[in-house]
């Protein structure tokens, strides 16, 4: 059934169509950049794409390193600074952030710092950079998240970048109207509305039980919940030709 | 160069192995320009080979230059956002270190570090931001307080200033009294010269005084705030210099696969660090091709 279904390019489609033309996005390296590419060579071009590095309304040319790299200055129309763009986001002037991670959990709550304990981790990762600031700051967050079940834990070993509520259900402190708005992986769209992760729609080939397969938790699907919904073929093709 | 007439040009112009050794004392916090563009891997070099010790390194985020900088054994502590090969991948000296238990950090996040750093410019103690209140990044490394806002009663996390003592910087072009001209991607190079006490410059190249002053929205920094300029041409590689020449991915690529063993680090900087003088001899370590590939060879002085 899956064999033939390239998750990767359907996560990248699936969370480029969350994003809306004239939308302003703070975009991580990854699939994130890829996604918010696409949106703005298909159905978003006016999609502003903003980077932590200080470009502003980047159409890199490729899938960029790093937010530095040559194709984000290359292709933008401003080149600010750090304190440009997380100003901008803290004022509440970006309306949408993307962002991955090593693990999520079923509140939102994102770990890029460790796997394992913080004073002697199994495996030390790169931290936050922008990560917590986003998911902090922007009125919706979308997480990016390929489906592997490794990375999906009843609970993230570190909290980089709050989600909803911490481990006992407290509702983090957080400026009101942000945080995670939705979970998109290669299988299917979930949303936070209820402020636990709830299945939206899976994406065809994939049903129900795929798109839950290997998670630590219960998942409940959403009153308006679609099975196998179909991705646009134009999407898919333009997101094999930008992921080089 | 001509000055205007009677009136000599205090020159602070000085080789890169002088500005390091007169004005990067051991045990310094400094701030590393470069957000992935201009990373200045000529002075972290000379630094290494002068053998400096216990330095505190900062900014939001890193490039592999902390890495070889912590390899080499210069750095007790790291301030930072991010930390890793951007990318590529994982910081495998700095993790190293940190297992070994001979590396002290504060981690912040990004914006944060750009905040401390502007506040340490604004002469500020702290600046308000609406992060950092939830999550476990404060209280793992570093304690963040609460400042209430007498105006409006909004609770806020209080950015602590990070005013390094020294600020490395590289730059395309500064003339000899030390105006530093630079464009391209700041990041948050900016803000941490501005914050430093002293801001050590290297350049791609050195230009009479007529080209800056016939431009000054390209000058960054003015030469009062500079107290040593130098001249390494190249001495980004291999991140890049905007106009000048190109990122070399695949030696970002290669230094992951070598930093993952200590030995094989250790030969690394042993060629690129220790067994070259200076920038030009660690430009001849490259093959022709790979220099005209990136456009390095152009602007050579």
């Amino acid at each position: 059934m899956a064999e033939a279904v390239n998750e990767d390019l359907n996560l990248v489609v699936a969370a480029s169509l969350s994003l809306k033309d004239g939308d302003t996005c703070f975009v991580g390296i990854g699939i994130p950049s890829l996604a918010a590419m696409l949106a703005k060579h298909s159905h978003a071009p006016g999609l502003v794409l903003i980077y932590e590095s200080g470009a502003v309304d980047a159409d890199p040319a490729i899938p960029p390193l790093s937010t530095g790299s040559p194709c984000i200055p290359d292709s933008a129309l401003m080149i600010g600074d750090c304190l440009d763009v997380f100003g901008d986001l803290q004022a509440g002037r970006i309306d949408v952030g993307l962002l991955s991670a090593a693990q999520v959990d079923r509140f939102g709550n994102l770990n890029s710092t460790v796997i394992g304990d913080y004073r002697s981790p199994k495996l030390r990762l790169v931290g936050s950079g922008g990560a917590h600031d986003i998911a902090s700051l922007a009125p919706k967050t979308i997480i990016l998240m390929p489906h592997q079940p490794r990375r999906f834990v009843a609970f993230v070993d570190f909290v980089t970048s709050p989600g909803t509520t911490d481990w006992e259900g407290r509702p983090h402190p957080r400026r009101e109207n942000t945080g995670p708005s939705e979970l998109v992986t290669g299988r299917g769209r979930f949303s936070f509305a209820g402020g636990v992760l709830t299945l939206a729609e899976t994406f065809a080939p994939f049903a129900r039980a795929d798109a839950l397969e290997g998670f630590p938790f219960e998942v409940e699907a959403d009153a308006g919940f679609r099975e196998e919904v179909v991705l646009p073929a134009e999407h898919l093709a333009l997101a094999t030709k930008l992921s080089g | 160069m001509p000055a205007a007439a009677g009136e000599a040009i205090k020159s602070k112009l000085v080789p890169l192995a002088e500005a390091i050794g007169e004005h990067l004392p051991d045990g310094a916090t400094v701030f590393v320009g470069g957000f992935g563009h201009a990373v200045p891997f000529a002075a972290a070099h000379e630094f290494i080979r002068q053998g400096k010790r216990d330095l505190t390194l900062c900014r939001s985020g890193t490039d592999i230059l902390f890495d070889q900088a912590i390899a080499a054994g210069c750095v007790s502590k790291v301030i930072f956002g991010y930390i890793g090969n951007p990318g590529v991948g994982l910081s495998h000296a700095f993790n190293r270190a940190l297992a070994a238990g001979t590396l002290e950090i504060e981690e912040w996040t990004n914006f944060s570090i750009v905040l401390r750093l502007h506040a340490a410019r604004l002469g500020v103690p702290f600046l308000p931001a609406d992060i950092l209140r939830a999550g476990d990044i404060g209280g793992a490394s570093i304690d963040v307080h609460s400042v209430t806002c007498p105006y409006t009663g909004q609770e806020l996390s209080a950015i602590p200033a990070l005013r390094p003592d020294v600020a490395l910087i590289h730059a395309q072009r500064a003339d000899e009294a030390g105006n530093i001209q630079f464009w391209g991607i700041d990041g948050d190079t900016r803000e941490g010269a501005l914050a430093a006490e002293t801001v050590i410059v290297t350049v791609e190249e050195i230009v009479p005084a007529d080209v800056v002053a016939a431009e000054p929205g390209r000058n960054i920094l003015p030469a009062h705030r500079v107290a040593a300029v130098s001249l390494a041409a190249g001495g980004a590689h291999p991140s890049y210099v905007q106009d000048y020449y190109g990122r070399d991915d695949a030696h970002y690529s290669e230094y992951d696969r070598i930093s993952r063993q200590a030995e094989e680090l250790a030969a690394y900087l042993d060629t690129y660090v220790y067994g070259v003088a200076d920038r030009a001899g660690y430009l001849a370590l490259f093959d022709d091709q790979r220099i005209e590939s990136l456009g390095l060879g152009d602007k050579e002085a």
